[in-house]
């Protein structure tokens, strides 16, 4: 194992000479996601607060002059505007109004008469802020309702309390952190799975064909070190970039998702972000998916990353160049992004074949982890596949080596 | 001490205008042996199968008919023992541009199973000699052709390797450097190391040689020292028996 340990080690050393590939590799994920996080909320903030300050303009049709004053005296939701020029309908699509209301002519004489009158609001289902307005517009008529009611109750001289039976005091547990830490748990496995593959190809691609061009394969060859142990030294090389790779994507994930929530916690300052602020980002992500869970998909991935640094080392080292080699080895991201999709689809539980195609029984395995329904069996078949594949292509690619077409190109 | 027996070598490849597959018998049945204390010369025409003869006693690539010995060990028994006693240089070899001299001679000496410090010492000595002190800190990305053969043939040697395998070992060094890497080589000779070079440098075979094998279309026509070849062929210079040859190989 010592000749492996040694190229190992050169390759990490190569690897450290070159400032602007080391940065590229680990530096840019850890800024990368803080960056792409907080971003999104920002943008997803903004945009919300935007829509709450602003009232909603509304067109309204109210002789009676049933609902007016109720609307003018609240001058933060509405602003009443006058009718526009254009058809109403395409007006409210153009976002030039939020909402049109009308209201019944004989409105005010059937509050009185103790009637039920009717009131027609038009707006834009698909415009968030044409959707605030109506609800805006509920929450006044309930208000104005129970004013109603209790001004009838007392015509009858019962008490007020009659209009209102019961009152509902609504928390939100969630928060917009645990959403993202929510989807993001769904994704994980994915995201890992194609960061650790996309992560090394290019430095599996570097230490084998790359070697072979530069012609510095030949003075390696050309030591009294085993052909094997040089297959084994590359290897453990790319295995060991795309675990560093996927662990500080990872990482910078966790930090920036933690630090999403509590930001969150201190700007909200409710009772529920609070409690995500005291159990942290990732005590958060334990809500999508238990320890137990996570540990397992891990113990999946390490075969897994295997299988990955030894396909992009067979890959590299067949191919007489690097551009051959990428050529060879790029589609791989592509099966890798579709396997991931692939597993993702409903109903493949259902297939009893699958458990038994190489590759995709991990991504399904660690999707029956995430959902509760794993299987011992099947989890075994997966990690013992995944494993023996591995070993058959490290066996392939040492003979590979050994062979002199390999390094000479014939 | 090296040993060929009855090597054959041959390639298939490709005729792009015919679309036919074709047989190169780059080395047709060579046996030699060099024996320790001695310098070897292979010459030869382009394409005559030195550099083929070379790689397989590098353990570069595999004989298909007969086999080779490096100090007892043969290179397809022992593939790691006899590669660990050959010090070989070719400039299809280079090195590792993004390390220095320092840097990679430490590497090789690990490589070889060396010490570092004393990879290090012994690589450092032979770059003093080959005048290239004044660049062993500094990265290899710039270094010329000659300068990077420099460091190779210190990374052949650093080893302290029985069998010295030397491919062309001249090409793309200024004359003084070049007058160092012969005297080196005669210190290996004296120190009882087994060379054998390629070259198409003429008179530094004349000068350096003990033995001298002549191959055309991958056959040994002979070896002798360089003066009995003289004499056979009746010629002033071994450049004659050259002319010679192809005259013959022609008729
Ligand atoms: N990897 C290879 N694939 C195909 N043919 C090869 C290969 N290596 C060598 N040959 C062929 O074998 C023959 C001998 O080549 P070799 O390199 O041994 O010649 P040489 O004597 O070293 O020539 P030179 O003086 O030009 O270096 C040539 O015809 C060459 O084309
Ligand atoms: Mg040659």
């Amino acid at each position: 194992m010592r000749g492996a340990w040694l190229v190992f080690k050169k390759e990490f050393l190569e690897l450290s000479k070159d400032r602007k590939t080391l940065f590229f590799t680990f530096a840019m994920p850890l800024i990368l996601f803080p960056l792409l996080f907080t971003m999104m909320s920002k943008l997803g903030r903004n945009d919300a607060a935007q829509r709450k300050n602003k009232p909603s303009r509304i067109f309204l049709v109210d002789q009676g002059r049933v609902l007016e004053p109720a609307l003018r005296a609240d001058p933060k939701s509405f602003q009443l505007v006058p009718r526009p020029e254009t058809e109403l309908n395409q007006a409210i699509r153009d976002q030039k109004l939020e909402m049109a209301l009308e209201i019944e002519e004989t409105a005010a004489a059937k509050l009185v008469r103790q009637e039920t009158f009717t009131l027609t609001a038009t707006y834009d289902r698909s415009d968030d802020s044409s959707k605030l307005a109506l609800e805006r517009l509920r929450d006044l008529i309930k208000k104005q309702d129970v004013a109603w009611v209790q001004a009838r109750l007392q015509t009858l001289g019962a008490p007020p309390q009659l209009a209102v039976p019961s009152r509902l005091e609504s928390r939100n547990a969630s928060s917009m952190a645990l959403f993202i830490a929510k989807i993001m748990g769904s994704f994980l496995p994915y995201i890992l799975i194609i960061m650790m593959y996309a992560g090394s190809m290019q430095h599996g691609i570097y230490t084998t064909a790359g070697e072979k061009e530069r012609g510095t394969l030949l003075s390696l060859l050309s030591t009294r070190m085993p052909r094997n142990q040089i297959i084994w030294g590359k290897l453990l090389y790319i295995f060991a970039i795309g675990l560093l790779a996927t662990l500080m994507n990872l990482l910078s994930m966790a930090v920036s998702m933690a630090h999403l929530f509590s930001t969150e916690a201190a700007s909200a300052g409710t009772k529920a972000a609070q409690a995500a602020m005291e159990s942290g980002g990732i005590g958060n992500l334990s809500a999508v998916a238990s320890p137990a869970t996570l540990g397992l998909s891990f113990l999946l991935m390490i075969p897994l990353g295997l299988f990955f640094s030894n396909f992009i080392l067979l890959g590299g080292i067949q191919a007489k160049n690097t551009v051959e080699a990428g050529t060879a080895l790029t589609p791989g991201i592509f099966v890798v992004v579709v396997l991931g999709v692939f597993s993702m689809a409903p109903g493949l539980e259902k297939m009893t074949l699958l458990p038994y195609v190489p590759i995709v029984n991990v991504s399904l395995a660690i999707r029956k982890l995430f959902s509760q329904q794993a299987s011992a069996v099947e989890y075994l078949i997966a990690l013992g596949m995944t494993v023996g594949l591995a070993g058959a292509m490290t066996w392939l690619s040492t003979r590979i080596l050994n062979r002199e077409s390999a390094i000479f190109k014939v | 001490m090296i040993q060929l027996v009855e090597v054959h070598k041959g390639f298939t490849v490709k005729d792009k205008k015919t679309r036919k597959k074709k047989r190169i018998e780059a080395v047709r049945g060579i046996s030699l042996t060099v024996k320790p204390g001695e310098i070897y010369g292979l010459l030869g025409p382009n394409g005559a199968g030195k550099s083929t003869t070379l790689r397989m006693i590098a353990g570069l690539m595999h004989p298909e008919q007969g086999r080779i010995e490096v100090c007892g060990a043969g290179t397809a028994t022992e593939p790691e023992k006899a590669r660990g006693a050959v010090g070989y240089l070719s400039t299809d070899l280079n090195v590792y541009n993004r390390f220095t001299p320092r840097e990679f001679l430490r590497i090789f000496g690990e490589f070889q199973g060396v010490d570092p410090a004393v990879a290090e010492r012994r690589g450092l000595h032979l770059l003093e000699k080959l005048e290239l002190s004044d660049f062993v800190d500094v990265k290899m990305e710039g270094f010329s052709s000659g300068q990077r053969q420099k460091v190779s043939i210190a990374r052949a040697l650093l080893h302290d390797p029985r069998v010295i395998v030397f491919d062309e070992p001249t090409t793309g060094l200024d004359v003084l450097t070049a007058k160092t890497v012969l005297d080196l080589l005669s210190l290996m000779r004296t120190e009882g190391r087994t060379v054998i070079v390629s070259t198409h440098v003429l008179p530094m075979v004349e000068r350096i040689c003990d033995r001298v094998g002549i191959i055309f279309d991958g056959i040994l026509h002979g070896d002798a020292p360089p003066r009995e070849i003289l004499q056979r062929w009746n010629v002033p210079a071994l450049d004659e028996v050259f002319f010679a040859l192809a005259a013959k190989g022609g008729a």
